[in-house]
């Protein structure tokens, strides 16, 4: 199968200080499209890093990094900008949704930047609300809402714009497990019904394990790990 | 428009600052609309005023009562449409607190356009009042609001007490009402009657044949300034030398006596307003500092640092305008009460506008920093609250 992300040879290094850390070393990665990734490690390891890079929030210090057949290290920030609203869902760990705005005002955010009419707009957030099972939950506040229900507006929100690639940042680090076991359910249902490719980093092996794949970051490197459960 | 909700909920995210904020900029837009409506007022009041109007009066030196046969000068002067004068006989009635001026007007038709003139419009004159009071030797005119405030009718007898005494040693004036005056309900001229110059004169024991000041018309009210010169010349070397300035001149002196007024206005109004820029600054300041893991994931969801720095700019935008056109609005309610002190003081349209505009400058010179600070965000750093 194609992959929709390669990088090659991404090195990433940081300033800290006077210190330069090289978080991530000569790294190679093909994901192919609708695989459901994990990348496990250690504190520190790199893994939000690589996945910060997948989603275009970040650049590489040297490198490439093709995503859905573009060179996303040499898009400018605007550009970037433009191509992760077309390609990426974000899901993050504490949800980063908006607090003063309701469920399926969160949801519509990234469509603001389409050219849906209002009317369109509304449609679509019913059908993602429908999808995560929020639909009478709609006019509430983040703040009226569970920590499972807010990530569940964050999965609607990533998936409202129909995005290639959705990219998971401990998507279940802040839930208990009742809640984890309902939102990985969710994004595997996603990855298998929808065919949506999704690169989800966790602490968590049995989160790992609803992935078809499980990359390991150890010191800036991959180390291939067994397949998941879920392969 | 679809960005509005988003920008909404910015604003009132934090709602007792932003409320704060709305007053500020509010009290430093009604004291904005205020002092500036209150300059602008004063100078329209000063246009108004007829350019073709000089008032002669006795030089600062001499302050001896002018004689009545200048007039006859004054009026075969090239350049003079039309001369005329009064005396003053000031007085009380009933009680030493409630004094009353008489002006002594010269018995002339022009007066009917002149009164209005030399008063800044406060009293409209008609000609039959004129001619009633021209008709009855100690007839007085007096004001609407000196009717109301003394329960004075047409037809009755006032008496007023002057220091100025009669040929018989008796300082009491009666006089005949023949006819009220319109005068403006914000008017100062609430004491102000008008008498017959003829009676007063042969009336009074002493200054007979003297006037305190003469009303005179030029042809050429560009030529104003040169005709004061020129009859002040004419009688310098006499016993009771002038000074004679046009109405306006005297009406800018008479407000510029209130001190330097535009630059006291200048002053404040500038102190005010770049107050407001650092206030708008530092609240704009905290939002974003406050809000900068929201702005990266604005960012994150595909929201250009172009679109991050509009959606900065339009809370600071809406928050500031408001705040103006509530602070304005008060400005232009309370020109009516600052109008009694002034008659014809409004607020000047154009000082609306100055200070929507001044609004719109205020808020986006304020939002500059904290909206560029946010389009320089990094995302990475921005999620992680860096």
């Amino acid at each position: 199968m194609a992959s929709l992300v390669s990088l090659h040879n991404v090195i990433k290094r940081y300033v800290r200080g006077k210190q330069i850390i090289e978080v991530l070393h000569q790294l190679d990665l093909e994901v192919p499209a609708g695989q459901f990734l994990a990348l496990m490690g250690p504190s520190g390891s790199g893994k939000t890093t690589l996945l910060n890079l997948i989603g275009g929030l970040d650049r590489p210090t040297t490198g490439e990094v093709i995503v859905a057949g573009e060179r996303i290290d040499q898009l400018s920030s605007s550009q970037l900008a433009k191509w992760r609203a077309r390609h990426v869902g974000f899901v993050f760990q504490f949800y980063n949704l908006m607090p003063m705005l309701s469920a399926e005002r969160n949801i519509e955010l990234p469509l603001l930047l389409t050219s849906l009419s209002s009317a369109q707009r509304k449609r679509n957030v019913a059908a993602a609300l429908e999808l995560v099972g929020l639909t009478s939950h709609a006019k509430h506040k983040p703040a009226e809402l569970s920590g499972g229900q807010q990530q569940r507006v964050a999965i609607a929100r990533a998936l409202i714009a129909d995005p290639t690639l959705l990219v998971c940042d401990e998507p279940t680090g802040d839930l208990d497990r009742a809640s984890a076991s309902d939102i990985l359910g969710l994004i595997q249902v996603l990855n298998r019904q929808q065919g949506k490719t999704i690169v989800m980093v966790t602490h968590d092996q049995k989160a790992a394990d609803y992935a078809s794949r499980i990359l390991h970051v150890d010191k800036g490197q991959l180390v291939e790990a067994q397949a998941g459960a879920g392969a | 428009m679809k960005y509005f909700p988003l920008i909404w909920f910015g604003i009132w995210r934090r709602p007792l600052r932003t409320t704060l904020i709305l007053l500020q900029v509010a009290v430093a837009f009604a004291l904005f609309g205020v002092l500036q409506g209150m300059k602008s007022g004063m100078d329209q009041v000063v246009a108004n005023v007829r350019a073709d109007v000089l008032l002669v009066s006795p030089s600062l030196e001499s302050q001896s009562p002018l004689p009545v046969a200048y007039v006859d000068r004054l009026r075969a002067t090239p350049g003079i449409k039309a001369a005329t004068f009064f005396a003053v006989l000031g007085g009380t009635y009933q009680k030493p607190t409630q004094r009353v001026a008489a002006l002594a007007l010269e018995s002339n038709d022009v007066w009917q356009t002149l009164l209005p003139a030399i008063l800044l419009n406060a009293v409209i004159v008609l000609p039959k009042d004129l001619h009633a009071l021209q008709s009855t030797r100690t007839g007085a005119l007096i004001t609407a609001a000196s009717a109301r405030k003394y329960g004075w009718h047409v037809g009755d007898r006032i008496p007023i007490t002057s220091t100025t005494l009669q040929n018989n040693g008796s300082g009491s004036w009666v006089f005949d009402i023949v006819g009220i005056v319109s005068s403006s309900p914000q008017a100062q001229v609430g004491n102000g009657i008008f008498i017959n110059y003829d009676y007063l004169d042969q009336a009074q024991a002493l200054n007979k044949g003297t006037v305190a000041q003469f009303v005179v018309v030029v042809s050429d009210p560009r030529r104003a300034e040169v005709m004061s010169d020129r009859i002040d010349r004419m009688f310098a070397n006499s016993s009771s030398p002038t000074d004679t300035a046009p109405v306006r001149v005297r009406t800018q002196q008479a407000l510029q006596r209130i001190g330097d007024l535009n630059f006291l206005i200048r002053s404040i109004v500038s102190a005010v307003l770049v107050a407001l820029v650092f206030s708008i600054a530092t609240m704009m300041m905290q939002t974003v500092r406050e809000r900068t893991p929201e702005l990266a994931v604005l960012k994150t969801l595909g929201f250009s640092d172009l679109a991050v720095l509009l959606l900065i700019a339009a809370e600071a935008l809406i928050v500031c305008t408001a705040g103006a056109l509530i602070g304005l609005g008060l400005a232009t309610g309370v020109f009516p009460f600052a109008a009694r002190f002034l008659p014809g003081l409004s607020m000047p349209t154009v000082v609306l506008a100055y200070g929507l505009v001044g609004a719109v400058l205020i808020s986006l010179i304020g939002v500059s920093f904290s909206a560029l600070r946010a389009t320089k965000l990094q995302v990475v750093d921005g999620l992680a609250n860096r």
